[in-house]
């Protein structure tokens, strides 16, 4: 009698031992078992919900320690051309903005400004237009920071809106590190400005007065 | 007379010759449009805006001289496409209204041989078909190497050792019996092994031992998810992103640095490349059943998600969110910043995630157990000096400095106390 039950104590445990490990299914498609469920699917990771998903902060919230907004209205290059960096730029911010113009910009933009990065190769890589050529001297070398920073916030031409992934401040780091490595005195070449679309000469003039 | 004739109809045909000759020779050099320099002129001036087989912020520009009535007015447009407008060309005028009365700029700087140069480039690339280099990898995912695994090989010895021994424990037993019916010793009737107390007892331990092994691990296993690889709605490879084209973690993940949650991307960041890179022509991809994935379908899947119609290069429908699977999971009594782990201590992704860029499907690389955190967190050295973060440690600072400690571990600033993770 004794005997018998020892028996069947092992047999239940190794049962249970085997419905535990063999429930992840072919290649690992399935998650597993839990206990304890509520712990696992939270109620706070709901975010795929219609309602949520699209939900965006209130009109005028302004992020706590986040740079006043910025309210030039997309397509207003004019204005856009004429706005001051409004961060003091120190030694450590050029560096942070060449750390986040190598991750966010170098990818197309190319790490040397020359708009020849990983996905473009000189036309051998998967993108299909040519990135704008940001170095001294090139198209786009008389663009003021405001200008630049114009540009991350609306995207132009084929380049996309990149204010989701960088706040304002990381925004004029990049400008002002793009003007840096340009050399701080940008030149307006004057068969340059009209290879700016839609720019006009209030844009030209613009350039002129506020380079810095 | 006869000859005479001969000699001037000879005299003709070499003139004729020469100038059929000459002719030939001044319309090549007329023509001679060198389709590598308007390569390079297409790239510097051009390429920003056009692409020869695809829709980008211009019109795709195969076979562009067929449609335009004149090529004279064609030379004007890009010369100044704003005069051309003027002269209020039907065409012209058309265009520009489908490319939301963009104007293209005017290079004046354009000689016509510029021009020629550019329109041999794009008639030379119009005849070569779109896509880019073709990297044939083959299907190597499917063929992934199986491991020499040599648990099974031990097993199998293991088995067979022990049925020698019980083969000799048998003859054993049955000597010693012979022996003592020889003797005239009575031995009493053996019992068979299966009634046998001391063979019971043996296999009841060994099941005892086997069987909790089994139940502890998949006990401690309930709940834990390493290896996890859902299929998600897009087969979005790692490898082709992060890995090829090395685009950074943080491009996408984006709140990786900035706060607790790293962040699935939100699609806007899908199409900041995706408006233009509409096909897929890296190497195969496989599922991990060994299903081929068409890289293109898988594209136009997310231009469903978004509502974009790459044709008219808009957004024609209202964008739904794309319910990715949630693979890494962690119950909610665990606190976990990312922007901690990243920016102050300074550790690579594939720390915890693995090597993700090698992963066309992603799975779960680490157990996420509360013993792997805490391993980490004994073992690894944190970045202390010139680190902002650890300046409030004046002792460890000092200890460092005096030489009495090299280092400084997570677990010293506090890394393993309860309420760091668990509040």
């Amino acid at each position: 009698m004794k005997r018998t039950s020892n028996i069947l104590v092992v047999a239940a445990l190794a049962g249970g031992a085997l419905l535990a490990a063999c429930n992840t299914g072919e290649n690992h498609r399935k998650p597993g078992r839990i206990y304890m469920p509520d712990m696992y699917e939270s109620r706070a990771y709901e975010f795929y919900n219609p309602r949520l998903a699209g939900l965006k902060p209130v009109e005028g919230t302004v992020k706590r320690g986040e740079l006043l907004p910025y309210h030039v209205k997309e397509g207003d290059t004019a204005l856009a051309n004429t706005i001051k960096n409004p961060l003091t730029i120190t030694e450590a911010d050029l560096a942070e903005g060449k750390r986040l113009y190598n991750i966010y910009c170098g990818i197309c933009h190319g790490t040397s400004l020359d708009g020849n990065g990983p996905l473009y190769k000189g036309g051998d890589g998967p993108y299909p237009a040519a990135p704008a050529n940001l170095a001294a001297g090139g198209p786009k070398s008389h663009y003021t920071q405001g200008r630049l920073f114009y540009v991350m916030t609306y995207g132009w031409n084929a380049m996309g809106s990149y204010a989701s992934q960088l706040d304002r401040t990381q925004r004029w780091k990049i400008a002002a590190y793009i003007k840096s490595v340009q050399g701080g005195e940008a030149v307006a070449l004057p068969d340059a400005a009209p290879a700016t679309p839609a720019a006009g000469p209030a844009a030209a003039t613009g350039d002129s007065t506020s380079n810095k | 007379m006869y000859r005479r004739v001969s000699i001037r109809l000879r005299k003709q045909f070499v003139s004729v010759l020469i100038l059929c000759a000459g002719l030939v020779l001044s319309v090549s050099t007329a023509q001679a449009a060198d389709p590598n320099k308007g390569k390079t002129l297409f790239q510097q001036n051009c390429a920003s805006c056009h692409n020869v087989h695809k829709k980008v912020t211009g019109p795709a520009l195969k076979d562009v001289e067929s449609r335009w009535a004149d090529k004279k007015l064609l030379h004007q447009w890009i010369h100044n496409s704003a005069a051309v407008l003027a002269t209020g060309d039907q065409y012209a005028n058309n265009l520009y209204k489908e490319y939301n009365n963009q104007a293209m700029p005017a290079f004046p700087s354009f000689s016509d041989a510029d021009i020629e140069d550019i329109l041999a480039f794009i008639a030379v690339e119009s005849t070569k078909g779109p896509g880019g280099p073709k990297t044939d990898a083959g299907p190597q995912g499917a063929a992934s190497a199986e491991g020499s695994d040599n648990s099974l090989l031990f097993g199998i010895i293991t088995l067979i050792l022990a049925i020698v021994a019980l083969i000799l424990m048998q003859i054993n037993s049955n000597l010693n019996k012979l022996a003592a019916d020889k003797d005239g010793v009575a031995t009493p009737e053996p019992v068979p092994f299966y009634r046998n107390k001391a063979y019971i007892a043996l296999a009841i331990v060994v099941l005892f031992i086997v069987g909790g092994y089994f139940t502890i691990n998949g006990a401690i296993g309930l709940g834990r998810q390493q290896n996890y690889m859902p299929e998600q709605p897009i087969h979005y490879s790692h490898k082709v992103h992060a890995g090829i084209n090395q685009i950074n973690c943080l491009y996408c993940h984006a709140g990786a640095e900035k706060s607790k949650h790293a962040m699935i991307p939100s699609e806007n960041i899908c199409m900041n490349c995706h408006k233009s890179i509409s096909t897929y022509s890296g190497p195969d991809l496989f599922t991990a059943e060994g299903k081929k994935i068409n890289g293109t379908a898988e594209i136009q899947k997310l231009y469903d998600y978004v509502g974009w119609d790459a044709d008219q290069q808009k957004y024609t429908k209202p964008g739904k969110p794309i319910e990715w699977t949630k693979i890494h999971n962690l119950p909610d009594h665990v606190y976990f910043n990312h922007s901690q782990h990243v920016v102050a201590g300074k550790q690579q992704c594939q720390t915890c995630h693995g090597a993700i860029q090698d992963m066309d499907e992603v799975h779960q690389f680490a157990d996420l157990s509360m013993g792997w955190c805490i391993n980490c967190h004994r073992t690894t050295k944190v970045q202390f000096a010139d680190n902002k973060y650890y300046s409030i440690f004046e002792k460890f600072h000092q200890d460092v400095k005096a030489g009495r400690i090299d280092s400084v571990t997570v677990e010293m600033v506090g890394g393993t106390e309860c309420q760091k993770c668990h509040y």
